[in-house]
């Protein structure tokens, strides 16, 4: 799984944290506490949940009523701000369900500014995973 | 006397608001300042069309009939409760309020 | 040339199109049907005016939180990826097309949308 040094190391990256499906934010790096703080990652986190959950059951749906496929799982999700954008992904869960684990590891997020955004890095370190042990 | 007075004669019932389509407040009761029933409007609105957006898609997938449009929502929390119904929103006690009895006589005021 | 033809023309956008925030009109170009066309915008509407709503919560609690108005998103899947910035949406094969090039060109010229009728 990415650390979240890795994900500080991305282009323009502001925060990087982990979060539970349920919002509550965990492990965290903020590189700029006077931009953005902990309480502000941690309402973030809770909205990314919603978002992930959302975009999910879209997904579903969307694949189920059109017959096309390739939108599920959401492999990640981006809110682009006014300035910063964030992106979230727990594509490494989906191993651990079809493991049929019950304890998922958390979601993992990483807030950049918008000038500097490569939305396509974040996904490829997000997604970067080790076998399960 | 505004109608949705009434709602405060119900047990529990701390604040009852009534709002604009666009959230912004018309006429608050009950114990809350002016300020702070203006963000319980702005929340309870934007709250409705997130709720009522979701429901909307949720129909579309299943075709399931019956969940639009949303009559109304309650978020529960541990001593407060919030619930939606139209453009009315009320601030309850979570552990004594009749919320049943509240849900129906926002539905009637709703209407008015 | 409409922002929608510009976003056919480029690698990889299977479709784009246009959607109005009060939800009864909708545009598009494109492999889908009229029908999976008007789902996406039905969709596409309920996320952009929860995200917005979203940010405006989230200003009212962190004021100057660099999120808010929301600009668009994105949401990435196995093999299409789903971009939405103001009102117009485009769905993205993940083989052939690049995600940044996209989001750079719809942030680029959707940056002056009025988004006051969210």
């Amino acid at each position: 799984m990415v650390t979240l040094d890795a994900l500080m190391r991305l282009p323009g990256a502001m925060a990087a944290f982990e979060f539970r499906g349920s919002g509550e934010l965990l492990e965290h790096q903020i590189a700029y506490p006077d931009r953005l703080n902990d309480s502000t990652l941690d309402l973030l986190a809770h909205m990314c949940a919603a978002n992930m959950s959302i975009a999910t059951m879209q997904a579903r749906g969307w694949e189920q009523i059109t017959a096309m496929k390739g939108f599920y799982p959401v492999r990640a999700f981006t809110l682009v701000g006014f300035d910063w954008s964030v992106v979230v992904s727990g594509l490494h869960r989906e191993q651990y369900k079809q493991d049929g684990k019950y304890s998922l590891p958390p979601f993992m997020g990483v807030v950049m500014s918008n000038e500097n955004a490569d939305y396509e890095a974040a996904f490829a370190a997000l997604e970067n995973q080790e076998p399960i042990s | 006397m505004s109608m949705i007075k009434r709602l405060l004669a119900l047990d529990g019932v701390n604040v009852v608001c009534h709002f604009r389509d666009d959230g912004n407040l018309v006429e608050g009761y009950g114990l809350m300042s002016r300020d702070e029933m203006t963000d319980l409007a702005r929340f309870a609105h934007d709250y409705r069309r997130m709720a009522q957006g979701n429901a909307d898609q949720l129909a579309m997938f299943t075709g399931m009939r019956g969940w639009t449009p949303p009559r109304g929502w309650i978020l529960r929390g541990v001593t407060q409760s919030v619930c939606g119904v139209g453009n009315l929103v009320c601030l309850v006690d979570s552990i004594d309020a009749p919320l049943n009895d509240i849900l129906l006589e926002l539905r009637e005021v709703s209407r008015w | 040339m409409s922002i929608v033809t510009d976003l056919l023309a480029r690698p990889g956008v299977i479709a784009a199109g246009e959607y109005a925030y009060r939800g009864d009109r909708f545009s598009y170009r494109g492999v889908l049907t009229e029908e999976h066309a008007r789902m996406a915008s039905i969709i596409c509407r309920a996320t952009t005016m929860s995200v917005n709503m979203e940010g405006g919560m989230l200003e009212a609690l962190r004021p100057r939180n660099g999120l808010h108005p929301a600009r668009g998103w994105v949401v990435y899947g196995p093999s299409h990826t789903v971009c939405v910035m103001a009102n117009v949406f485009c769905m993205i094969d993940n083989a052939k097309g690049s995600i940044n090039d996209i989001v750079r060109f719809m942030r680029g010229t959707l940056t002056h949308a009025s988004t006051h009728l969210i």
